[in-house]
């Protein structure tokens, strides 16, 4: 009757069929903290999860494996889900791991998305609502826990680099659950003492005990905050939302320090610089203005006055240079015509003009000539005046009358002695 | 508070740089710049004295009840 006893396979592949049909086995979600992992050199990972009574084998496969956000190691605290089912070669059943995230942290880390996506809709984190930090102030407002690492670095760092400012701690809880409501207290409390900047942090820690920085009411208060507001929370890589709606964000409470207040004597030396620039620049302005005079007193025309009627003076030259030479040409010219005048033929010559003229005169005078009457005495003809009038008749004279005979070269006084009238008519 | 409050150290600051820059870029007659000058002058004497002569102060702590206490960080 060996019939009755089952291969241990078979029994083993009854038990993985039992598994694999339950529904609740096919999805399951698991908390626990790993112990005895292995990371194989296919990619594999190997591990057990256990709480406090109980203990599970898990295996996580290199495809599953490689979508990790986080190493996990022995005692960390993590979320899984997978599938759990029997492992034929040992009979053992185990959880075939999908995803695994760390347990509180991964839910903070949603959280941390949520509120973070929330805000900047808001505009919490716009750039826009960013106060200026000022340079050199003269009260710094700490929020932080009265003790630990972080006043202490704040506070020594400010004595180093700036010594004459005041710093001012509102101590407050920075860690555990009410150490929100103690931030936004401490954050509302600043405002009444009259500081030009305020930081607000804590030193290093995990994800939980820097997680108040993360609360929205901190957050808020951050952003209400009327001082400009210097986050200072963890280390270098930790970033809060603290962080992202400060109108700073400071890598540590040593670097919020540094931010807050200037080096001293950096101070001291950009003073005496900014003096020796001014000086050097007062020199070279005076210095400037005094060779811009030099050179204006040097200048050809204020030591040669006499330059500036110079030019006038060569103009004047010219144009008297320039008349005489017109009034030269002029009288030249005139000169040359009388030259060429009195060079002409018909002044050299005057008798020419007349001499015509004289022969005409000549003809003219012959002619009257021969018109006068004085002419024909000339011929042996004479005259017999009367009384001053000439004799055409004898009717007029008698016997005794005087007469006057004029002849071509002279006079006759006469007396009458006879008259004796013709007879022919 | 209201009346008129003594410039700050950083606003002094603030106003040296900018009277140093506008002497440095030499466009300023010579009457004016002598008058920035003297008045530049007596704001690094201002700022010198304010370094060199406050003295240190000492860390405080707001109490429960608000008031302030000296503070010393162990």
């Amino acid at each position: 009757m060996d019939n009755k006893y089952l291969s241990v396979s078979a029994i083993t592949r009854y038990l993985k069929a039992k598994f694999d049909s339950d529904d609740n086995l096919r999805v399951v979600f698991l908390k626990g903290e790993i112990s005895n992992i292995k990371y194989h050199t296919t990619g594999h990972i190997y591990f057990s999860l256990k709480d406090e009574t109980s203990k599970i084998n898990a295996i996580m496969f290199a495809s599953s494996a490689k979508k990790l956000l986080f190493k996990p190691i022995d005692g960390s605290k993590v979320l899984v889900t997978g599938r759990i089912s029997v492992y034929e070669a040992t009979g053992g059943y185990q959880i075939y791991v999908d995803e695994m995230l760390e347990d509180g942290i991964g839910n903070l880390y949603i959280a941390f998305e949520e509120l973070k996506k929330k805000l900047s809709k808001e505009g919490l984190f716009d750039a826009k609502y960013k106060k200026q930090i000022p340079k050199i102030p003269n009260r710094v407002g700490v929020v932080t826990a009265p003790t630990g690492a972080a006043i202490k670095d704040i506070m020594s760092t400010i004595k180093r680099r700036f010594p004459i400012c005041e710093v001012i701690l509102f101590p407050s809880l920075v860690q555990g659950e009410s150490a929100k409501e103690d931030i936004v207290k401490n954050i509302k409390l600043a405002e009444n003492y009259d500081l030009d900047v305020l930081i607000v942090g804590r030193g290093g820690g995990s994800i939980e005990d820097l997680w108040p920085f993360n609360e929205e009411i901190v957050a808020r208060a951050i952003f209400e905050c009327n001082i400009p507001v210097i986050s200072a929370v963890g280390h270098e890589i930790d970033f809060t939302i603290a962080d992202y709606v400060a109108d700073m964000r400071a890598p540590t409470p040593t670097g919020a320090a540094e931010m807050a207040v200037p080096n001293m004597s950096d101070l001291i030396s950009l003073i005496s610089n900014l003096k020796i620039r001014l000086n050097e620049a007062i020199n070279k302005n005076v210095n400037y203005q005094k060779l811009l005079l030099d050179s204006i007193k040097g200048s050809y025309a204020l030591k040669n006055p006499l330059i500036m009627y110079e030019s006038k003076k060569q103009k004047l030259d010219m144009l008297l240079d320039n008349l005489n030479k017109t009034l030269l040409k002029k009288y030249d010219n005139s000169l040359h015509k009388l030259e060429i005048v009195k060079k002409s033929f018909i002044l050299n010559n005057p008798t020419l003009l007349y001499k015509e003229k004289m022969t005409k005169l000549d003809s003219l005078i012959e002619k009257l000539e021969l018109i006068n009457p004085l002419g024909v005495l000339k011929r042996g003809y004479s005259l017999t005046y009367k009384d001053d009038k000439v004799l055409k008749d004898i009717k007029s004279v008698n016997t005794g009358d005087t007469l006057l005979i004029k002849l071509y070269d002279g006079e006759i006084n006469t007396k009458v002695k006879s008259v004796k009238e013709n007879k022919n008519d | 508070m209201t009346k008129e409050k003594e410039k700050t150290f950083e606003e002094k600051l603030k106003e040296l740089e900018t009277i140093v820059n506008e002497l440095e870029s030499g466009e300023i007659d010579l009457d004016s710049s002598i008058e920035k000058y003297t008045s530049a002058m007596r704001l690094v004497k201002e700022c010198d004295e304010k370094l060199k002569n406050v003295e240190e102060q000492v860390n405080k702590i707001v109490t429960e009840n608000g008031t302030l206490e000296n503070f010393e960080v162990e």
